[in-house]
């Protein structure tokens, strides 16, 4: 079906060509699921951009072949290839919302591709768009089809998606992470949805993903990338469960466990060489970072072996992978019991929406939560977009006014509100924001942003204010140097360490930490995971923190609270909670996570939960 | 879409009437800082003191002035802008002759900047990355640069003096006379039948109305340009390619409906300052409109004129801006009440 042989694709940049793509083999046949996996920069979205020959300007195919059902796809002229695509060859992106036009209409959109594919006239076509919103599960077609991108939710935005894609009953699919923006469960249901599709249509799918457990579930081979080059290739469970090189071994060892006793984690150093860094590496691109590299390795590019039928992998010394692991992890300083350090109760936040010129909606976004934080204790929030988690952080730190409840920190309420409450707070809790690229000022050097707090006391000097900057990021693990850079020269790891120093440079006793590890790669996560877990020990400190990764929190967070549509719906220790689930709503958010143990069918045939949006702003439960 | 754009309307008609009553006041104040009076302006130079006194006291202008604006503000309110002391004419007529064309003017000229605009903002973008861009770029410049009384005199000189291709005085040919009815000439030509005059009418416009159209043209033609790059950022976009439709498709279908929306906000500002821009143009060929009307009330520092014009100066652009910000609100779907 689709053939690449020795495929390689170059970037022209000012000092000449760096390969982007290279030495680049494989072939899926009819009906087969590949998994490209690797952490972002490794190549896995450039190759989906090469079957469409859509390359960023500057890139282009400089060798090999992509063969299509017998025609190479690099060289066939452009009408050609455009009319292979979303016929033959149909996509599914990474961010569903972003992915419909907003000024029109999911009717007029999918009537624009099917009037392409040349289906009757009007009246047929809507008949037809009907039944493909009904194969890919959403109900009311007919109300839906007259709506804005915008007013649907991202999962329902994918299924639309996922629903022309599959119009032309395409010979090949390729879906760019479509999961990879969408709450765990929608995740599950939108894995299943292509699965469906494509065994009914005999589609053959390239999946691309950075999250190697799930494409061991739903994937037969696995090509797993790095810096651009296979470091390895095999069928899925195999590569799973006997990784050949020691990246794919790395990989797995940086995701925390969701079973068994909390393991340590794999931190890989450094990161993946950047474009203008590959053309210096000589030997073994992976070798810099390998924990098994030896002298061989930075000498000469590795060639591929035949680990077992079909199993290749790009290194020298496979033998030694198996080896690879990680130490337990510390003990972390047990939480102390007796007075609580955070109280809240009975915490509540309604929001007014306007609705017409008098009339109002009341939405409650958090409601009756209730919890204690004690010192030295890392309780974690989970729970889906919509669930509360974010508005109830915002509370905690003052961002948001409480409507109902209140907060104790320290012994003292501060859900008044008044300014001696606020600095009573200021001094004890912090905000890690989950975006460092907008938490971060990019006018204002590292040393400055980090030393924000000390600003604003209005008491500390520029010198003090710079060695106490170099102090804190030295605690964080980075240069001194840093303290001179703006957040634009730093990489996603390095900002989001800057945004942690911000939060401590004040020493609080509670973090409020909101997703401050979502979007950014396994490894650069384990690192940040590790930073974390060092600064409890050396700091002493609490922290809430808020993530929808399972995985994360079960690594890192001593209790765990399960909120859904604003309530907490259970909570307790956290190993406890995952391993004996109570409330239903828990067992789904468990189950919806693809599982370590490949023997369990996944994702589940009946995942029993609906979406949890906020009320009011989207009245779209996902189908 | 009744149902959209009403509470927006009834909005702004509320805070237009706060508007037009602030800027009355301030309209009325600041004119009567000016070292005039009316009521010796009004009288014969050979008039006493004793007379002028009297005649000021018949006109009110000893009243205190907030007394003196109220009684202006309720006739104002009754429709009765007082009489022009220069022209010894009903204000509400003159400015009611001349309201229309000035606005047949700015309307005209806001099409010509609009079609321009659009076809120069898609050649910008069309050029992009080329070797043509920096020519287009540096032609949208210097359009930029030319403001819209020197474009009236360069056209006068080539297409009214040197070739004689079109007139550049007044509204008609001078043989023709005015048609009753709106006071929107084009309007009551066809109206009438009357397409010598219709022909006439459009022949007098053109010169004014490209001076200031092409003026205002290269704005819009940047904010689309740049729209339009962003627009091609989007997953969408992208997204189009891969379902394999044409660049042309794309562009028609996707990226120019949703790159429309900011420049269109743009245009609303635009009009505003296009209207007042009328005025110098309106002078250059002399054209009848509320500028020369203006111009003549200033030189003869003819207070009721000033006022009126300057109220309906205000009005105008209130109207205009309301009218683009229901259009923006019916074109974004994002905005629509659900």
């Amino acid at each position: 079906m689709l053939i690449a042989s020795d495929l390689a694709v170059s970037a022209a940049l000012a000092n000449g060509a760096v390969p982007v793509i290279q030495d680049l083999n494989f072939s899926l046949a009819p009906g087969r699921v590949l998994g490209l996996v690797g952490e972002s920069g490794a190549g896995k979205s450039m190759i989906g951009r090469a079957v469409a020959q859509l390359l960023p300007s500057g890139f282009s195919v400089t060798r090999g072949e992509l063969l299509f059902d017998g025609q190479d796809l690099v060289r066939m002229p452009l009408d050609k290839r455009r009319e292979l695509l979303g016929r033959e060859i149909a996509f599914v992106p990474q961010e569903p919302l972003s992915g419909l036009n907003p000024v029109l209409t999911v009717g007029r959109q999918i009537d624009e591709h099917l009037a392409r594919l040349a289906v009757g006239d009007a009246r047929t076509r809507r008949a037809r768009a009907l039944v493909m919103l009904d194969a890919v599960h959403l109900p009311r077609g007919a109300e839906l089809l007259g709506k804005y991108p915008h007013q649907l939710s991202g999962g329902m935005c994918q299924r639309v998606l996922i629903a022309m894609a599959f119009a032309s009953r395409p010979k090949l699919l390729v879906a760019d992470e479509p999961t990879t923006a969408l709450d765990v469960t929608i995740q599950a249901r939108i894995v299943q949805l292509i699965a469906e599709m494509q065994r009914h249509d005999g589609t053959s799918v390239i999946f691309i993903t950075h999250d190697l457990r799930l494409a061991a579930q739903i994937c037969d081979d696995i090509l797993v990338l790095y810096a651009g080059r296979p470091a390895e290739r095999g069928p899925a469970r195999r590569v799973f469960s006997q990784p050949a090189h020691p990246y794919t071994r790395c990989l797995q060892l940086s995701n925390p466990a969701m079973s068994g006793p909390r393991r340590g984690l794999y931190a890989l150093p450094e990161r993946m060489p950047g474009l203008s860094a590959l053309k210096t590496i000589q030997g073994c691109l992976f070798a810099p970072r390998c924990p098994s590299a030896v002298g061989a390795c930075a000498r000469a590019l590795p060639p591929f072996t035949e680990v077992d039928d079909g199993h290749i992998a790009a290194c020298i010394r496979i033998t030694a992978t198996a080896e690879i692991s990680v130490p337990a992890p510390a003990a972390a300083n047990a939480p102390k019991t007796g007075t609580p350090l955070l109280a809240v109760e009975g915490l509540s936040k309604t929001f007014r929406t306007a609705r017409g010129f008098f009339r109002h909606d009341v939405v409650a976004a958090v409601r009756g939560v209730s919890f204690t934080l004690h010192e030295n204790e890392f309780v974690g929030i989970v729970g889906e977009s919509g669930s509360g988690k974010s508005t109830l952080a915002r509370m905690l730190c003052g961002l948001d006014a409480p409507s109902q409840g209140t907060i104790v920190i320290a012994g003292r309420d501060v859900s008044d509100g008044s300014s001696r409450s606020n600095a009573h707070r200021r001094a004890h809790v912090q905000m890690v924001f989950q975006d460092p690229q907008s938490a971060l000022n990019p006018r204002r050097r590292v040393a400055s942003i980090v030393t924000q707090a000390l600003e604003a006391t209005g008491k500390v000097d520029w010198e003090e204010r710079l060695a106490r900057a170099k102090a804190l990021l030295s605690e964080i693990g980075m240069p001194p140097e840093a303290a001179q850079r703006f957040p634009a020269q730093l990489s996603g790891g390095q900002r989001q360490r800057v945004n942690i120093a911000r939060a401590l440079c004040v020493a609080p006793n509670i973090l409020v930490a909101d997703e401050i590890v979502s979007g950014l790669d396994v490894s650069v996560q384990a690192q940040l995971l590790d930073l974390l877990m060092w600064l409890r020990r050396a700091r002493a400190f609490s922290m809430l923190f808020i993530s929808h990764d399972l995985s994360v929190v079960r690594y890192l967070c001593d209790r765990v609270l399960v909120m859904y549509r604003g309530e907490v719906v259970e909570s307790g220790p956290t190993i406890q909670v995952f391993a004996t689930p109570r409330h239903p709503y828990t067992r789904a958010l468990l189950a919806a996570m693809p599982p370590d143990d490949l023997s369990a069918a996944w994702p589940p045939q009946s995942l029993e939960i609906e979406a949890a949006p906020l009320a009011g702003k989207a009245v779209e439960a996902d189908a | 879409m009744i149902a959209t754009v009403f509470p927006l309307v009834g909005r702004r008609l509320l805070a237009s009437v706060l508007i037009l009553l602030i800027v009355s006041a301030l309209l009325f104040f600041v004119l009567h800082v000016l070292p005039v009076d009316p009521a010796a302006m009004s009288l014969p130079p050979s008039a006493t003191i004793a007379e002028i006194e009297a005649m000021r006291r018949e006109m009110g202008l000893d009243l205190p002035l907030p007394r003196q604006y109220l009684i202006w503000l309720s006739q104002v309110l009754q429709g009765d802008f007082g009489s022009s002391i220069h022209f010894r004419r009903d204000v509400l007529g003159l400015v009611g002759s001349a309201l229309p064309a000035t606005i047949e003017l700015a309307l005209l000229s806001m099409i010509v900047a609009t079609v321009l605009g659009i076809f120069g903002g898609l050649m910008l973008f069309h050029v992009r990355g080329s070797r043509m861009e920096p020519i287009v770029d540096f032609g949208s410049i210097l359009l930029l640069s030319i403001p819209e009384f020197l474009w009236s005199l360069f056209f006068i000189l080539i297409f009214g003096v040197a070739l004689q291709w079109l007139p550049f005085t007044g509204r008609l040919d001078p043989d023709l006379r005015l048609p009753q009815g709106t006071g929107f000439l084009l309007v009551d030509a066809l109206v009438a039948g009357r397409f010598d005059i219709f022909w006439s009418a459009m022949r007098h416009m053109v010169l004014p109305c490209f001076a200031l159209g092409i003026a205002f043209s290269p704005t819009i033609m940047r904010v689309l340009r740049s729209s339009l790059l962003d627009v091609y950022q989007e997953d969408y976009i992208h997204l189009a390619r891969l379902r394999g439709l044409s660049e042309w498709r794309i562009l028609r279908r996707h990226a120019l409906k949703n790159a429309i929306l900011p420049t269109l906000s743009l245009m609303g500002v635009q009009f505003g300052f296009l209207f007042g821009g009328t005025l110098l143009v309106e002078v250059i060929f002399s054209y009848p409109g509320l500028g020369n009307l203006m111009v003549d009330a200033v030189r003869n520092a003819d207070l009721p004129i000033i006022q009126a014009v300057g109220l309906a100066y205000c009005a105008v652009v209130l109207v205009i801006n309301t009218v683009v910000d229901s259009l923006y609100l019916v074109l974004n779907p994002k905005l629509r009440i659900r």
